[in-house]
Order: C-alpha cells, then sequence, then structure tokens
C-alpha cells in the first residue's frame, strides 16, 4: 500500500484484487449531522486490481485501478459506475536504522473513464488530476511489533464540469471549471508483522485543506470541505504465494461527508521476476 | 536504479508544484471589457413603457447651472477622485464600465442562485414556508425556484427598461454634456460618450434595481445597499458623471420602480402557494381524463410547488389568450402513446450516453442555480453586449424576454395544474438530474426556453439557429435527464414559441423601430 511502511523485495510483484464497499445512512450537511429520506442507504462498490513491484530494496512501485459503482436504497436518483483514476506511486525507503524507517512516496492518479463529476453523491469521483506526496516513519521491534505514523497532501487540479456556470463559496461562478481543494491526511497505526501474517489497528483523517460547505438541505458539489476521521483494523495472511487482506474501517465523525462503513477484501498473488530468486519461497519482508 | 529516480522524483514534485498551485484562480467568461455603444438610441425616450403611462410621470428638476458653486464643488472632487484612482478603483470603474443594466441582471441571477433550495422538512413530515419578515432563518426567504426568479427577474427588467426611457425623455430635455465635454482637465476613463449626462443611467438603473431586488431578496438588503453606492461611485471615479446627476438618476429610478412594485404587490403572487385549492384541481383534472395523477415522489410528501402560480398577472397577453393557447390534454396512462414515451424513458435509463449526461446536466439549471430563465437572461445579455448595445437597449431587451420568461411560467404552471400529469418516476424511472416537485405536463424548461429563444431570435435574427437549437436541446435535456416524457417537452417548445410571439408583437410596437 502507498502508506505503510512494508516493501516488496527487489524483482517481486504482487497483484491483488479487492472487493469492497462504503456505506452510509448518516451524513454531515456541513456540520449537521442527518439522514436523508430520499437517499436511504447510500452504498459505493469497488472492484479494484493493484499491483505492487519492488524496483530495489528500497523502492517500490504501485499501481491501482477501480471500477465503482453507486446506488441509493430510497428516492430516485440514478445508479453511477465506471472506471474511476489510474493511480501509480513510486515509494522510497530514505532512512532504514536500528528498527526505524522513513519513506517518501510520490504519487499520482488521472481519471480512466469521462464519468460525470459533479452529480454527488451518486458520482464515482470528482475527476481531478492528482498529485500525492506522502512521508512515512516506521518504528518495529525485532519481535515483528510496530507503529507507523504517516501523513500525506494531495494536490488535485480544476475539474471541468458539464455545466457552464455553478455556485460555490456563496456566488456564481460563470465557467465549467471548478477549483476543488487540496486534501491533507494522516494516519497512526499499530500493529504485529510477522513471516506470513500482519494484523494493525488504525486511525486515520483526511481533511480538505479550502472549500465551502454543503448549504442546508442542498447536496454536495466537488468544492466542498469535506473532512472526516475513521477507524478501523486491518490483516493481513500470507502463507505462501497466495494470501489475502481484510479491512475494516468506520468513519467517527466528519463535516460535509457520509459517515461511512467500509470493508475491503482481497486476493494477493506474489512472484518473484528474474533468475535467481525464483525457486525460492517467497515471504513478507521483515523491516 | 537509486541514481536514477531521485531526480525524476524531484522534478515530478516541482512541476507537480508549478502546475498545480499555478492555476488555482478558476477563470471566468463573464469579463467584459466597457465599450461604446454601436447606437445611442436617442429617441429612446419616446418608446413604450410597461408601468408608466408617460416618460414624465415622475418629474426630474433641472440640473445645477454650470456656475452654481455646487456643480463646480462635484467637479472639483471628480479630478480629486482621478488624481487618485488605486487598482481597487480601476477594478470597479472596469466592472461596472460593462454595463449597469448588464451588471444588475447578473447581480440578480447571483441572488437567485443563493435563495434557490427547497425548505427542508420539519420533524414531524410537514414543511415549513419561507417567511419575508424573516429571511434569513431556514427556510430562507425566497425559495427562488424558476417561477419566482422568472417573475423577480421581469420586474427587474421592466422597472430598468421604464426608468432608462424616462430618463431618456430628462436627458434631451434638459440635454446637459458630461462635466468632460466642458472641462478637458477630467479625462473620462471610459470610453466618452455623447449621450446627455443628466440624470445618470448608472444613477437610474442602480435605483430601479435596488427598489426590486431589495424587495425580492430582502435578506440581501446591505449587500445591495452597497452595490448601489459602488454602483454610482464608479462613474464619479471614472468622470463620467457627478454627484448630482447620479443623485437625480436614483431618485428617478427609485420612483419608477415603485410603481412597477405597486404591479407587483397586485399580480396575484401572494395566492400563488394556495395549497386549499389542490384537492379542487386534482378533481378537475381528473374530469379532464387524466386517470393517473401526479403525487410527490419526496419523503415526506412535499406540497407541490406553486399550484396557483397560473393565476399571476401576465405581461404580454390576456387570461383569454393563455386559456386559448393552453396545450392540449396529455396522453393518459395505459394509451399506446403514453408506452411509446415511457418505454423511450426506460431505454435511457438503462442505456444513457455520456453526450446525453452532458446534455442533462447542462441546461439542468436544478437547485443552487439562476434557474432556466436565469440562463436566458444570461444568454440575453450576453448577445447584447456582443451587439454593443446601449444601455436602454439592453434593457429593452431584457424586458421583451424576462416578461415573455414569468410569461411562460405563468403559462406553463396553469398547465401543470390544469392537468396534473404524473412524473416518469411514478413509473419506475430514475433521474440523473434531480426531480422537481410538481407535475410533469408540460416542461417547464421546453416552455421557457421555446419563449425566449423565439424573442431573442426576432432582436437578434442572425443568431435565431443559435438560440432554437439551444432551446431544442434544453428540452431534449429533460428527457436525457429522465424526467419528462417526449411529449411533454414538444409540446412545451410549441406552447412557448405562441407565448414568445406575444413579447415579440409587443416589440414591433413599442416604438422603437427595432
Amino acid at each position: 500500500m502507498p502508506n505503510d511502511a512494508i516493501y516488496m523485495k527487489k524483482k517481486t510483484i504482487c497483484i491483488a484484487a479487492m472487493a469492497g464497499q462504503s456505506s452510509w445512512d448518516t451524513y454531515w450537511e456541513n456540520a449537521l449531522q442527518r439522514t436523508n429520506p430520499n437517499l436511504g442507504v447510500h452504498t459505493e462498490r469497488t472492484i479494484g486490481g493493484m499491483v505492487a513491484a519492488g524496483i530495489s530494496k528500497r523502492m517500490n512501485i504501485l499501481a491501482g485501478l477501480p471500477y465503482i459503482s453507486t446506488k441509493n436504497s430510497a428516492g430516485n436518483l440514478q445508479d453511477q459506475h465506471g472506471l474511476q483514476d489510474l493511480s501509480i506511486h513510486l515509494k522510497y525507503k530514505l532512512v532504514d536504522h536500528a528498527g526505524f524507517t522513513v519513506s517518501g512516496v510520490l504519487g499520482g492518479s488521472i481519471p480512466a473513464s469521462n464519468y460525470v463529476a459533479e452529480f454527488l453523491p451518486m458520482s464515482i469521483g470528482v475527476h481531478s488530476k492528482n498529485l500525492i506526496g506522502r512521508a512515512i516513519f516506521n518504528y518495529h521491534t525485532p519481535g515483528g511489533l510496530y507503529s507507523t505514523l504517516q501523513g500525506g497532501y494531495t494536490m488535485r487540479s480544476h475539474i471541468k464540469i458539464d455545466k457552464d456556470a455553478y455556485q460555490a463559496n456563496d456566488q456564481v461562478y460563470y465557467s465549467n471549471e471548478v477549483a476543488i481543494p487540496d486534501v491533507a491526511d494522516a494516519s497512526i497505526r499499530i500493529g504485529m508483522l510477522k513471516k506470513t501474517w500482519q494484523a494493525e489497528l488504525f486511525y486515520e483523517t483526511n481533511q480538505c485543506v479550502s472549500g465551502d460547505y454543503i448549504r442546508r438541505n442542498d447536496m454536495p458539489f466537488p468544492t466542498n470541505q469535506m473532512k472526516m476521521n475513521a477507524a478501523g483494523a486491518y490483516l493481513k495472511y500470507q502463507p505462501s504465494q497466495l494470501g489475502g487482506i481484510v479491512r475494516f474501517a468506520k468513519v467517527l465523525s466528519g463535516v460535509n461527508a457520509g459517515q461511512s462503513t467500509m470493508i475491503m477484501a482481497g486476493v494477493l498473488f506474489q512472484f518473484s521476476v528474474g533468475s535467481h530468486e525464483m525457486n525460492h519461497p517467497i515471504k513478507m519482508e521483515k523491516q | 536504479m537509486k541514481k536514477l529516480f531521485k531526480p525524476i522524483y524531484l522534478s515530478v514534485f516541482i512541476i507537480g508544484i508549478i502546475v498545480f498551485s499555478c492555476s488555482k484562480e478558476v477563470v471566468q467568461t463573464n469579463t467584459v471589457a466597457p465599450y461604446s455603444p454601436s447606437d445611442l438610441d436617442v429617441n429612446a425616450g419616446k418608446w413604450k413603457t410597461y408601468i408608466l403611462s408617460a416618460p414624465t410621470d415622475i418629474t426630474v428638476a433641472a440640473p445645477l447651472s454650470l456656475s452654481d458653486a455646487r456643480y463646480l464643488n462635484q467637479v472639483d472632487s471628480v479630478k480629486k477622485a482621478i488624481n487618485n484612482l488605486t487598482p481597487a478603483d480601476r477594478a470597479t470603474i472596469d466592472y461596472w464600465g460593462a454595463g449597469t443594466v448588464y451588471r444588475w441582471n447578473e447581480i440578480a441571477r447571483e441572488l437567485a442562485a443563493r435563495y434557490n433550495l427547497a425548505p427542508p422538512a420539519n420533524a414531524d413530515g410537514t414543511y415549513p414556508v419561507p417567511d419575508a419578515n424573516n429571511p434569513l432563518v431556514v427556510p430562507k426567504f425566497p425559495f427562488a425556484n424558476p417561477p419566482y426568479t422568472a417573475r423577480a427577474l421581469a420586474y427587474l427588467s421592466v422597472a430598468q427598461y421604464d426608468a432608462m426611457v424616462s430618463a431618456y425623455y430628462y436627458k434631451f430635455l434638459y440635454n446637459r454634456k458630461p462635466i468632460y465635454k466642458y472641462d478637458n482637465s477630467v479625462p473620462p476613463q471610459l470610453p466618452a460618450s455623447d449621450l446627455p449626462s443628466y440624470p445618470s443611467e448608472a444613477g437610474v438603473i442602480a435605483g430601479a434595481s435596488y427598489t426590486v431586488l431589495a424587495a425580492m431578496f430582502p435578506g440581501e438588503i446591505p449587500y445591495l445597499q452597497s452595490k448601489l453606492a459602488e454602483c454610482k461611485n464608479a462613474r464619479i471615479l471614472a468622470a463620467m458623471n457627478i454627484s448630482s446627476e447620479n443623485d437625480a438618476g436614483e431618485s428617478l429610478g427609485r420612483s419608477v420602480a415603485a410603481k412597477v412594485m405597486a404591479r407587483a404587490k397586485t399580480d396575484e403572487m401572494g395566492a400563488a402557494n394556495n395549497q386549499t385549492l389542490v384537492p379542487g384541481l386534482k378533481d378537475a383534472a381528473s374530469a379532464r381524463g387524466m386517470k393517473e395523477l401526479w403525487v410527490s415522489q419526496e419523503t415526506p410528501l412535499r406540497p407541490p410547488m406553486l399550484p396557483n402560480y397560473g393565476s399571476v398577472a401576465t405581461w404580454n397577453f390576456s387570461k383569454t389568450d393563455l386559456a386559448n393557447i393552453r396545450p392540449a390534454i396529455p396522453y393518459i396512462v395505459g394509451s399506446a402513446e403514453f408506452n411509446k414515451d415511457l418505454e423511450e424513458l426506460r431505454n435511457i435509463k438503462e442505456n444513457q450516453t455520456r453526450e446525453q449526461a452532458r446534455i442533462a446536466n447542462f441546461w439542468s439549471d436544478g437547485a443552487g442555480s439562476y434557474t432556466p430563465p436565469g440562463h436566458w437572461h444570461r444568454f440575453a445579455c450576453e448577445a447584447a453586449l456582443e451587439k454593443k448595445y446601449s444601455e436602454v437597449r439592453m434593457a429593452r431587451t431584457l424586458a421583451l424576454v424576462g416578461t415573455s420568461l414569468m410569461d411562460a411560467g405563468i403559462a406553463c404552471w396553469e398547465a401543470k395544474y390544469y392537468y396534473f400529469a404524473p412524473r416518469p418516476q411514478q413509473f419506475g424511472i430514475s433521474t440523473s438530474v434531480g426531480l422537481p416537485n410538481f407535475p410533469s405536463y408540460a416542461s417547464g424548461h421546453s416552455t421557457f426556453s421555446a419563449a425566449a429563444a423565439d424573442v431573442l431570435s426576432y432582436i437578434f435574427p442572425e443568431k435565431a439557429s443559435t438560440f432554437n437549437d439551444y432551446a431544442k436541446e434544453a428540452s431534449n435535456s429533460r428527457i436525457y435527464g429522465l424526467i419528462h416524457y417526449r411529449v411533454d417537452c414538444e409540446m412545451g417548445l410549441v406552447h412557448g414559441k405562441k407565448i414568445g410571439d406575444f413579447a415579440i408583437a409587443r416589440g414591433k410596437a413599442d416604438g422603437s423601430g427595432l
């Protein structure tokens, strides 16, 4: 993952197929926590592929592409679905000393299809091009206990919508171009990493650094200053080339956001390329 | 590998910062350069007004004599102002220099968008009604939905137009030239004009616009006051007017607008949301052969929007005309024609193309927007700016389009509640744009758009095909967005054109020769 301190060995590739669901029946309209009988339960399903590869002992490259579909259990808003954004990250271990590591991550994403950005909450994304920087601090004991503190910043490009004017920040913009806020995120993780398994608890926060708010009884818009804080758990088991992961998270508080419950599961397949490592059993690298 | 990737990291990061951070401001299309009108329309003082019986209904006193100490003082103030212009002053001059009628229309659209939100439900499942005496308490007053916005913009445009016609009368009665024609030490900061400067156009338009918009958006009075002051001040900073010219204009504009708003107070808008009429309207629709009637698709059930808006006073035709041009009864639920239209929507629901979604989104003009009437006022302004219209011809254009849009709203709403036709959502169709809370037939977008496109095609014949294409696309957008049957849209277009024709007849007979 782009936000953990785990590295693939050189010339090792991991392919993951993942399926997830995020749903909420409660959301924050600005700071007002409410339900909406005209939306019911909003559900977003994701099927995604991800590839991680070890370029060197210190450098990994990761790429992912999700297919997303959304629907509501009530009301009459049309379901949306499609390929969302293709992302690529480079992760580099800057410091590795006495159980302490510092990693830097640079990433980017671009929309992979021409999905509608302004039909929130049904839209599958906001259709921005993103540039992501991230720093990850990790400490682990010889026994496998670890703690990770990481923070990231996502710069988001202007987006184009289908309209020739829109309202944001209490004014009308005469343009089809929308400036949307950047996003800062941070998380703290505590877990155990062994040769064949990993278990982790985490708390994470995602905050737009600027933006406007959902007005009373209005729908969300990409300019909104979304904020959410979530807690969750992550499990990974990989006894051989084949492995699996499970992730659960729940949004505890937020602004201009849904109070989502998220579950995700994935199947991992790990293999080596090149001659010399082909016959060795592959294990996750201890840090 | 390691050595190779480090510089790549850095350069990607730097490029990213440049690409992303240099472009945080959105470039808008409403930056308009000040211009000299292609025609001053010097005979506009004789054009037919809507509310005033004559341009002399309001008296404007003669201007100060050129030797009056007050006049000379005011000229001195202008000289001081133009010698100390800040960049902010320049921005103010240029903003208002694009056109006073245009900028106040834009302000009105902005307020419409700000107030275009349906009231949230009460805990007990009822809905509160916005209160004009507490405009800033949720639900804010007004709920600037399409009929409300059509009406607000119509009264604004009529007040601007009548006030400008009267101002033109007095301009040529007194024939006072702008100060820079007498004194070349006060260079105008905007294109010089041969139009007499007393009373000032900016003062007239500001006074009229403020009076109408303060009544229509009472929660915005402090904002409107600041715009009024800024609008007048811009003319002094630009050496186009002195304060007594602005003040005489403002006073005239306010007085004309007061007469226009007297009509607004008695146009039956106060009864437009009379929900007690709804059972009777439903019974009458059933008696006309409507088998299935409209039901709110919101939870809790929301009362239908403005069921009696059809009774509001029209501008360009009588209530007899309204009944004569009302669209014929729509396809009855269960008929072969109805099933065909429903089948079309089912197909789009399953296979909506991205282009159909784009068209539906472009024209949606739903909650939080300036509504379809606002969109068409914008098109009217842009076409008039392109042709470098004078303030008075801009006002005439917006009054013709604005009254036609309000007439379209009234006639369309009358038909909607006359037939009380069900929405496609009552037959399992979803929507990609959001569902309005009133009966389906005929389509408001289609009626508004055809009326406005008709009037604009008369005023700008060289752009007729553009406007008619817009109207057709706006109409189709409601099929693509899945909230109207084809018959709603096609009949709405026919209806709208008939409504527009009445405004054109007025325009041809208003003495402008245009």
